[in-house]
């Protein structure tokens, strides 16, 4: 019975431990400065967009998936386009770069 | 109260089955028979509306101003001429050109303050006549389906820097009245980025107007191409027409009396507008290079919506000073409340013979990072011969008239408590009357009583 009870209690640990660092790992949020190279949007229905960005620091390709409605706008009508430089904040979900801030540098 | 509610709810409902951007535009056949033509097109119903769109602040950037101190009453002012810190320049040092190559790079760019000018540079800022009312860019405050690729500056023939415009056939059937987003365009980049000057975003999430689905025109309700504004005081140009809360809340918007009496000394935006963000400081004497290796000013943001408000008596006319540009008032006047207001601080270069700021061009220094030659360059521009430049730095009050919210507005004891949102202190509240102030005394029967409607 003890024997029971201490794999249960270690086990629970590990179940605790391990969901701890799911969450602690999709809640780091990342940021990077870099110019739009690509931008992939399925017509003017979309619901989500991906866009690549080169990371102005390190020269990485990063691939940046945005929900957020009023982004998805700025895609379709070309308030953003490729060749913008893009300050964003993303975070990683399901192995995806999902962002939750994506705006041109830019201003007038 | 309750029939105001129900009246507010119905016009809302209204608005949302009003025509608008997604519904059919009448015209649409001959639209799509004849092509989009520009304004000529838009005049065909409209008779007389280019024109009338010329003697506007969009068009003009700049109007009479009558509640500043130190200003000519036989002038206009506006983003045309106006020298402040958070942009140092205007639509005459800074007209949009392309600028010196970067030495690093080869490159240049265009860039210019009337980039956001509704026409195509050629008939630029306060243009008048039949070629201006032509070169009115009606689709980008009216069209939902505006391509802005088409939107961009280049040179025609003759080496003239032109603004280009989406005038197609796609765009035009897509006309009514402005959503948020046409406004927008302009507006939350103003100032050198997004969100920078008044940090605020206009959004279902964060502004309770918008989410009941209303957009910027339904509160400033144009009139024959003019728009409403209040009272910033950095915004001095305006059309003459002016947009208060009371317009459509009228001087008694709460169900409580206790709040209704706070409104004889409290700006609405005082309790309702508890945050405001964006950027801080800019440094106009130190630019920074970024990694396409051109400048842009050293510039201190905050998030927006992120940062507290400072709170001050407001008369509704300005201090414009060198050093100082904001409300005018104290609780003795008899006409000012407190309003709540985003501090920025600038800086920039002033003249130490005429103590005076002065403007900077920005193309020299966004190519290369020299400062003074932009200086010199605006002097040049505006025939100043004899200045000195010496740093120096001006604290601006911007209003803060957005990101409104029912939910999470400042209450009884958020303010009357020690250390609360408001330093009554540095409101002009001698020591006794800030003890009784901050004193539970005032309100503890009331938000008792509260909490057990609540729980």
């Amino acid at each position: 019975m003890k024997k029971r009870t201490l794999v249960l209690a270690v086990a629970t640990l590990f179940a605790v431990c391990a969901f701890s660092m799911t969450v602690l790992a999709q809640s780091a949020e990342m940021k990077l400065v870099g110019v739009i190279t690509k931008i992939k949007i399925a017509g003017p229905a979309a619901t989500t967009a991906t866009a690549i960005l080169k990371d102005t620091k390190t020269e990485k390709l990063v691939e940046i998936v945005i929900n957020d409605e009023l982004t998805l706008d700025k895609f379709k009508d070309h308030r953003i386009v490729e060749g913008d430089e893009i300050r964003c904040k993303y975070k990683s979900v399901d192995g995806k770069n999902v962002s939750n801030y994506f705006r041109k540098t830019a201003g007038c | 109260m309750k029939i105001r509610g129900l009246l507010m709810a119905l016009a809302l409902a209204s608005l949302a089955t009003a025509p608008g951007l997604a519904e059919e535009h009448p015209g649409r056949a001959s639209i799509e028979a004849s092509g989009y033509n520009g304004p000529s097109t838009c005049e065909e119903c409209h008779p007389g509306k280019a024109k009338e769109l010329l003697s506007t602040v969009h068009w003009k950037h700049a109007s009479p101003v009558t509640n500043v101190d130190g200003l000519d009453a036989e002038k206009e002012y506006g983003m045309f001429n106006r020298i402040y810190t958070m942009c140092n320049g205007n639509d005459v040092v800074n007209n949009l050109k392309e600028i010196p190559v970067n030495p690093e790079t080869g490159k240049s760019k265009f860039t210019g303050c009337n980039t956001c000018h509704p026409g195509n540079h050629l008939s630029d800022v306060g243009s008048t006549g039949p070629e201006a009312e032509n070169a009115i860019d009606c689709l980008v405050c009216h069209s939902s389906a505006y391509d802005f690729t088409k939107r961009v500056p280049f040179k025609d023939g003759k080496g003239q820097v032109v603004m280009g415009q989406d005038r197609s056939t796609a765009a035009a059937l897509a006309v009514g009245r402005p959503a948020a987003k046409n406004c927008m365009v302009c507006h939350e980049r103003a100032g050198g980025g997004i969100y920078v000057k008044r940090g605020f975003e206009f959004t279902r999430e964060n502004d309770v107007h918008a989410a009941m689905g209303m957009t910027c025109v339904d509160c400033h309700k144009a009139q024959n191409h003019k728009l409403p504004t209040g009272f910033d005081p950095n915004t001095w140009a305006n059309d003459g027409l002016r947009v208060a809360c009371s317009d459509c809340h009228g001087a008694e918007p709460h169900a409580d009396q206790d709040y209704n009496r706070h409104t004889a000394k409290l700006a609405c935006q005082t309790c309702h507008i508890p945050r405001t963000g964006g950027t801080m400081a800019k440094d106009f004497t130190r630019w920074e290079q970024g990694a396409d290796k051109f400048y842009e000013p050293g510039t201190i943001q905050a998030e927006a919506n992120s940062t507290k408000p400072v709170y001050a008596w407001y008369n509704l006319r300005v201090r414009n000073t060198p050093h100082f540009i904001g409300p005018d008032g104290s609780r003795n006047d008899g006409t000012s409340k407190i309003y709540p207001f985003k501090v920025y601080q600038g800086k920039a270069f002033f003249d130490k013979k005429s103590g005076q700021l002065l403007s900077m061009d920005f193309a020299p220094p966004m190519a290369t990072g020299d400062v003074l030659a932009g200086v010199a360059s605006a002097a040049s521009t505006l025939g100043i011969k004899d200045y000195e430049p010496t740093p120096g730095w001006q604290t601006l009050y911007f209003g803060s008239s957005h990101l409104v919210t029912k939910e999470n507005a400042l209450t009884c004891f958020q303010c009357h408590t020690v250390g609360g949102a408001l330093n009554f202190k540095d409101l002009g509240y001698s020591d006794a009357e800030v003890a009784k102030l901050t004193n539970p005394e005032t309100y503890v029967t009331k938000v008792l009583e509260k909490q057990k409607e609540e729980w």
